[in-house]
């Protein structure tokens, strides 16, 4: 079988006395998009957390293509290919499409030593990223991302974790707060982004969303992975529900094997 | 229809169709240029020696010595942070300068740059508690102040160094030369502010280390999270900060043939006030060199404006305070419309 794109094995973190992670295991393939779903407290922000390098890990190892790499911070997390994008916390509101898609990695016009920012060609490059992603190009790329809609700045985020060919893309709750109408545009989006070749891990409350866009749901409960092959196509919305919500390691695997239908 | 359509952009078709006059009025300086406009046409109204060239070339002589403080305040406000001890260095840096001279340890340049160094480091330990005690600057820098403002006090125990014996030096002649251009006396220091604020513009507006500035004031922990060095960017902008105070400090010192261990004393809030008044956010995250420009005219020629019509210059306050209600409430309306997208 071929290597996972991210394999987290025996993850453990702790935060004093408190165990937020307990052995966990996870994976993410090539070219899918896993739904990380749990309660209030489950783990699965921890979890996400010790991947895109926000904390550090207390034991356990985590491999990216079979090979094992140390995140122990963003900028790690970034280097090796993976994106985290938070609700609110992604951009800058008071700059640029084009400023925010290139914070930190702006191409410089010749000669350096003036540090000049290449404008013209962020500003071409964020045009095309923004019709690629599917947002309309009638909006300029010099516009804030402060007067762009919920919906418009997840597509930014994701937009940018394209560009800068990421492997991974985290979501962690991208449908928060959005209309129906913007929720599907975000929905979209991801779809759009594991089609061009990159995986995702979608987090997000309502069930619903998941189940529209994941390939494979992954249960978390007190720091642990409880389910991590859910079919969404398989399963149905309220036998998730009971798996989040507690039933027993053989009512699991029995409500998995039963293979009900969704929805 | 843009409703059935959410990614359609209605917002993005407004902001192309936007006219030119509609996208002027939305930028952050055009307040401030309008308030400059009005004021000048009012105290000329008044009495019509405020354009005279001597009067222009007094006024202008003063400016760019607390213009050169608000240029750097500029950059590091929108880095999100401020610095209460640019007042303080203001008044140390001279007495340093001239206490080194004086005593015959160093020659002027020497001093000059000495001081220049020692402000750098207060810079350096202001930029270090914000960033890596995650103090506030507010708090750091109140310190800082009352620890350079009682070590030029103490150093000279309250009394103005001596300073007489510039004339003649060649850094003298380079920061406060002066000479004419027509009926208009102007001093080198005024090109100094030039230089400066062309290079501050250029840094905010067109250089990787501007967007970072940016970056860094409006939202720290995205900016951390793509890689940008926000403590690194935070320290260097308080080195300059403490930098340019210092070299207004010596220019003035030179101008006035006078170094005083109290000059200085609340100019950090004027500073603060024409940054503001300029239309930098002092929540952080976006900034304006041209505005600030405007914010230093605005409380200049406030000052010398009231006097020269009789106003009391002790009512002075009255009018700067007034000016800070009046731009922030203009500020507040105009970001309010571009959040809206109209």
């Amino acid at each position: 079988m071929a290597e996972p794109l991210i394999r987290m094995q025996n993850i453990r973190k702790s935060y004093g006395r408190v165990q937020a992670l307990e052995d966990a295991n996870f994976h993410v393939n090539e070219r899918e998009i896993v739904g990380l779903l749990g309660d209030n407290g489950a783990g699965k922000s921890t979890l996400i957390k010790v991947l895109s390098g926000a904390v550090p890990l207390t034991s356990g190892d985590i491999f990216i293509r079979g090979k094992k790499v140390n995140l122990r911070t963003t900028s790690d997390a970034i280097a090796h290919g993976i994106e985290t994008i938070y609700q609110d916390s992604a951009l800058v509101t008071q700059l640029s499409i084009a400023r925010n898609l290139f914070l930190g990695r702006e191409p410089i016009k010749p000669p350096r030593f003036l540090n000049r920012m290449d404008q013209d060609a962020m500003n071409n490059v964020a045009r095309d990223l923004l019709k690629q992603v599917g947002i309309s190009k009638n909006i300029p790329p010099t516009t804030p991302i402060g007067s762009l809609s919920g919906g418009e700045r997840q597509a930014v985020a994701i937009a940018r974790a394209m560009h800068f060919d990421s492997d991974l893309i985290i979501l962690d709750e991208p449908t928060n707060n959005l209309g129906v109408a913007e929720t599907q545009g975000v929905l979209s989006f991801v779809r759009n982004a594991r089609d061009s070749g990159h995986s995702c891990i979608f987090i997000a409350h309502n069930i619903h969303h998941v189940f529209q866009v994941v390939d494979r749901i992954v249960v978390m409960r007190r720091g642990k992975v409880v389910a991590d092959d859910i079919d969404p196509k398989k399963t149905s919305v309220a036998e998730v529900e009971r798996i989040i919500t507690g039933m027993s390691d053989k009512e699991i695997r029995d409500a998995i094997a039963d293979g009900k239908p969704s929805h | 229809m843009c409703k059935a359509q959410p990614f359609h952009s209605c917002r993005g078709l407004l902001v192309e169709n936007r006219s030119l006059i509609q996208r002027l009025i939305a930028r952050p300086e055009f307040g401030p240029f309008v308030l400059l406009v009005v004021e000048i046409a009012v105290f000329w109204g008044f009495n019509h020696d405020f354009l005279s060239p001597q009067n222009i070339s007094n006024t202008l002589a003063f400016t760019v010595e607390l213009g050169l403080i608000a240029l750097a305040m500029t950059l590091l406000m929108t880095s999100g942070e401020f610095d209460l001890s640019v007042g303080s260095l203001f008044g140390f840096s001279p007495v340093l300068m001239w206490t080194l001279f004086n005593s015959g340890l160093t020659s002027l340049e020497v001093g000059f740059v000495a001081a220049l160094l020692v402000a750098a480091c207060i810079g350096l330990v202001n930029g270090w508690f914000v960033t890596q005690l995650k103090i506030p600057s507010f708090l750091v820098t109140l310190g800082m102040l009352l620890v350079v403002r009682g070590t030029a006090l103490f150093v000279t125990d309250g009394f103005p160094q001596r300073t007489w014996s510039a004339e003649g030096s060649w850094l003298a002649e380079a920061l406060v030369g002066d000479f004419f251009i027509g009926p208009f006396r102007i001093y080198m220091s005024l090109f100094w502010f030039i230089a400066a604020a062309i290079a501050l513009g250029y840094v905010l507006t067109q250089s990787r280390t501007g967007n970072w500035i940016q970056a860094a004031g409006g939202n720290p922990s995205a900016a951390r999270a793509r890689g940008v060095n926000v403590s690194g960017v935070k320290i260097g902008l308080f080195v300059l900060s403490s930098v340019m105070a210092s070299l207004a400090g010596v220019i003035s010192s030179l101008r006035t043939s006078a170094a005083n261990p109290n000059s200085g004393t609340g100019y950090e809030l004027e500073v603060i006030a024409m940054v503001v008044i300029g239309g930098t956010a002092l929540t952080g995250g976006r900034g304006t060199i041209i505005g600030t420009v405007l914010g230093i005219l605005i409380l200049r020629v406030m000052r010398n404006g009231i006097v020269l019509i009789g106003v009391p210059g002790l009512a002075y306050n009255i009018f700067i305070g007034a000016i800070i209600l009046g731009m922030m409430a203009l500020h507040s309306w105009l970001e309010r419309r571009h959040q809206a997208g109209t």
